[in-house]
């Protein structure tokens, strides 16, 4: 059933009026944004029963919104913190700004700044990365110079938006050689859907925190694509929970040799939520690692889905791939699919990885019991240390 | 304090206790000792609660209540402890946590006020010194990468903490260097009194020369089939089981 443009406006939200881009937007991401629009208005209009959808149930793109979802502002304490507040207004800083870090509207940025996007997996899956191709309304380009070297500085960026429509942002972040920073994004806005670019520059340490704990009704759709250029080493942490639904994808390339990217997700779906986790690492260079680990809770009727996904491209030897995926199902019509892939065209690579959905263990569960702790609690302790095992900065 | 009539329990789906009797008084040391897959073990685990252990006939009379209608939790809160022959890993939770709610949840059900943490931790410290424990293994993950031995004496140690009042200790001695073994038996000696009582199911005699037994067990095929004193576990170190067949 093809969406007739009216209906399908209802969830295209931000593509219905084809935003202008900024001035300093390249040609390329002009055509880019016409084509999007011309997609756009022949697809149809999301179902749950849509493979390209990863069983997300995305009907609820075009719920209504009806709670008032006041985001709340955590205030920045420490001298090592800085705030940056995203919103469809723009920046708003939150504390003062380092002098190692620039952080720019992308609408000001040069136009031989702009990098392009382009997943490369799950093709058919793109919906949303169209979307936020054909109506860019904001974002930051963010730089961290080369002197910034206190790995315990947290460059905060919270997400805020409210309101029926989406808002469509795109970021890039640009981390200089050697540098080293905690960045972390919140996101407390209603309906996101956020692109970005990261360029991790050569030696760089990064920590990346992203907390999505969302409110019942709301919904974020992310697309990552990350560059670790030699040497690099990135840890991400990515905590979410509930929403209505809340749809990831990450993707990782080595631009070098000798760099690594360690990645937690929790994931917990208990209050009749849809997650979906998609990573994929393309080793297309020799001797880089990545370590890739999912925990994921489902109760009621909520779903998850995880994909791992690891390419070796021919010649990119020595890579080193660790996928670990595992699953409790708390209910029994929560629903868990849970997907290690690995596609390997290299001599001498080491790989592992592992999928598990099941209940709590139950030998545990007694071990406290037995000690005097009542089974809800010993489940609650149980989860939090299920959780632990994600946690990966 | 503990009185088991005839028992028939399955484990799993599979009959393994036949129709057992045992009566523990206040106080007392029971040794139990057997054949490997005698069902030692599920003595214990259905006294503890384990799931997929249940009695198909039989009863356990504890303190003058039906043991085995209480929750597992409600039976530690009562006084039950069970030492496990095999103690579970449980990654991400750590010792001191895990032993402190345990203690207040105990507390909580016996309508006892909350031991905070202060008072907690100079408890604690008095017990590793009482029993000679590591403390580094109280910062850990409960049994995460523990030894074979230091599993069987952090099961000891939360003995000590959680001062039962009736103990059950599954091979607790079983992979224990000689110095352990001591602080084992050292272990359940100072908690011995004459309110307490003790289930010891082991493999060696040398443990009851440590921990002087009131009386020991043969239990073999589900059944005890032979009880003594002290003497009965040296003719078995000496002879093995086979003659109690004949
Ligand atoms: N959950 C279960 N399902 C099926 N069989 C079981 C289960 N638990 C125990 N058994 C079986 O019951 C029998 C008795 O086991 P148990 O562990 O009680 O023996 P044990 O006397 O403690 O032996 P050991 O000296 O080797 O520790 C064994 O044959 C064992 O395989
Ligand atoms: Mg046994």
């Amino acid at each position: 059933m093809a969406g007739s443009m009216s209906e399908a406006m209802t969830w295209l939200g931000p593509a219905e009026s084809g935003q202008s881009l900024p001035a300093g937007a390249p040609q390329w991401l002009r055509d880019k944004q016409q084509a999007a629009i011309q997609q756009l208005s022949s697809m149809s209009v999301p179902h749950r029963k849509m493979e390209i959808w990863r069983y997300a149930d995305v009907n609820r793109l075009q719920a209504q919104m009806t709670a008032e979802n006041a985001p709340e502002l955590p205030t920045p304490n420490a001298v090592d913190h800085t705030v940056i507040v995203v919103s469809q207004q723009g920046i708003q800083w939150h504390s003062d700004q380092p002098d190692w870090l620039t952080v720019e509207p992308i609408s000001q940025m040069a136009a031989a700044d702009w990098q392009d996007v382009q997943p490369q997996a799950h093709p058919s899956e793109q919906g949303m990365v169209v979307l936020n191709q054909a109506g860019l309304h904001g974002g930051v380009f963010l730089v961290v110079a080369a002197e910034q070297t206190n790995p315990a500085h947290v460059v905060e960026l919270i997400y805020v938006h409210e309101g029926e429509h989406w808002l469509n942002l795109r970021n890039q972040f640009k981390l200089a050689s050697n540098c080293q920073v905690t960045i972390k994004e919140t996101h407390v806005g209603d309906r996101i859907n956020l692109v970005s670019h990261w360029a991790v520059g050569p030696g760089a340490q990064v920590k990346r925190e992203v907390t999505s704990r969302l409110q019942p009704e709301a919904m974020l759709v992310q697309f990552d694509h990350m560059e670790l250029a030699d040497g690099a080493d990135v840890r991400a942490m990515h905590q979410r929970s509930n929403g209505a639904l809340q749809h990831h994808q990450r993707q990782v390339q080595f631009a070098g040799v000798g760099a690594k990217y360690v990645s937690g997700s929790i994931n917990k779906s208990i209050l009749n939520n849809n997650i979906c986790d998609i990573v994929n690492v393309i080793h297309n260079q020799k001797n880089n690692r990545s370590e890739v680990t999912h925990r994921s809770i489902a109760k009621d009727q909520s779903q998850i889905f995880n994909n791992a996904r690891a390419l070796v491209a021919v010649g990119a030897d020595q890579s080193e791939i660790e996928q670990d995926l595992k699953n409790i199902l708390l209910s029994a019509d929560a629903k868990i699919f849970s997907k290690p892939e690995l596609e390997v065209y290299a001599d001498e690579v080491v790989a592992a990885h592992g999928s598990t959905i099941g209940a709590l263990d139950e030998q545990s569960l007694f071990y406290l019991q037995s000690r005097g702790i009542e089974l809800t609690q010993a489940r609650e302790i149980m989860i939090e240390s299920f959780e632990q095992e994600a946690q990966v900065c | 304090m503990l009185k088991i009539d005839q028992v028939v329990a399955n484990a799993g789906d599979k009959e393994i206790l036949k129709g057992l009797n045992l009566t523990v008084k206040p106080g007392e040391v029971h040794a139990i000792m057997g054949p490997n897959g005698a069902g030692k073990s599920t003595l214990g685990n259905l006294l503890a609660g384990m799931p997929h252990v249940e009695l198909t006939s039989g009863s356990v009379e504890y303190m003058g209540k039906n043991l085995l209608e209480l929750e597992p939790e409600e039976r530690a809160a009562e006084g039950v402890f069970l030492a496990f022959q095999y103690p579970v890993e449980i990654p991400g939770v750590n010792n001191m946590y895990f032993l402190r709610t345990a203690l207040n949840s105990q507390r909580k059900y016996r309508g006892e006020e909350p031991m905070d943490s202060a008072q907690f931790l100079r408890m604690v410290k008095q017990k590793i010194k009482d029993l000679n424990m590591r403390d580094d293994l109280l910062k850990r993950p409960v049994n995460v990468g523990f030894s074979g031995g230091e599993k069987k004496r952090n099961e000891v140690f939360q003995m000590g903490v959680l001062e039962p009042k009736l103990a059950i200790l599954d091979e607790t001695d079983s992979g224990l260097d000689i110095d352990a073994l001591k602080i084992v038996a050292d272990g359940v000696n100072q908690l011995r009194s004459p309110d307490r009582s003790f289930i010891i199911i082991t493999h060696y005699q040398r443990l009851l020369d440590h921990i002087q037994p009131d009386y020991v067990h043969v239990l073999a095929d589900g059944k005890i089939v032979k009880s003594g004193d002290k003497g009965l576990a040296l003719e078995l170190e000496e002879q093995g089981y086979g003659w109690l067949n004949e």
